[in-house]
């Protein structure tokens, strides 16, 4: 991989998703609630599209973009199957 | 030209999930979380799909561009609100 402006913005790019990741992993973790998980959960789904979109960006091709449409749909979907279920339990 | 918008709206959307991932950790409300999760999260997003389109710049990744804008800003506040409404008893 050569030494270029796009890629040193685009190394950057990955480690702050990288952090931001982490962060909510991390809140993931001891999230002291179930919904504050949730939330987490749908935070990482979003970090991941970014993930796949810097992705196709650094290798030039535009074929991953179909990803982030199923991503972003499978998320949705998710999040109301689980916070539907918690309501129903209460 | 093109490279250096693109690489100026990745760089920017990434910050934006940066910033809400740390109201994640940060706010000590569920409340607060989500309010710092659903719009900056989607701000976000919305900036690097556009440097994706920008960068390839045909018809179809427009579409599919549009399309992710179109399906994020609707589902991104149902999801919100469907996670309250299960908090509120």
């Amino acid at each position: 991989m050569e030494i270029s402006f796009l890629n040193i913005v685009l190394a950057l790019t990955f480690g702050m998703l990288l952090l931001a990741f982490l962060l909510a992993f991390l809140r993931l973790l001891k999230g002291p609630n179930m919904s504050d998980r949730i939330v987490a959960m749908d935070l990482i789904a979003s970090v991941t599209m970014a993930f796949i979109l810097t992705y196709s960006v650094l290798v030039k091709k535009e074929i991953y973009f179909d990803i982030v449409i199923i991503i972003s749909l499978v998320s949705f979907i998710g999040t109301v199957a689980v916070s539907s279920y918690l309501k129903q339990k209460k | 030209m093109t490279t250096i918008i693109t690489a100026i709206l990745l760089f920017s959307g990434a910050l934006f999930i940066l910033v809400s991932a740390i109201g994640l950790i940060r706010f000590d409300n569920l409340f607060s979380r989500m309010h710092a999760t659903t719009k900056a999260t989607s701000f976000g997003i919305l900036l690097m799909v556009l440097a994706e389109g920008i960068f390839f710049n045909s018809g179809v990744v427009w579409l599919k561009a549009v399309l992710v804008i179109f399906f994020i800003y609707i589902t991104a506040p149902l999801a919100s609100h469907s996670i309250a409404q299960s908090e509120k008893e």
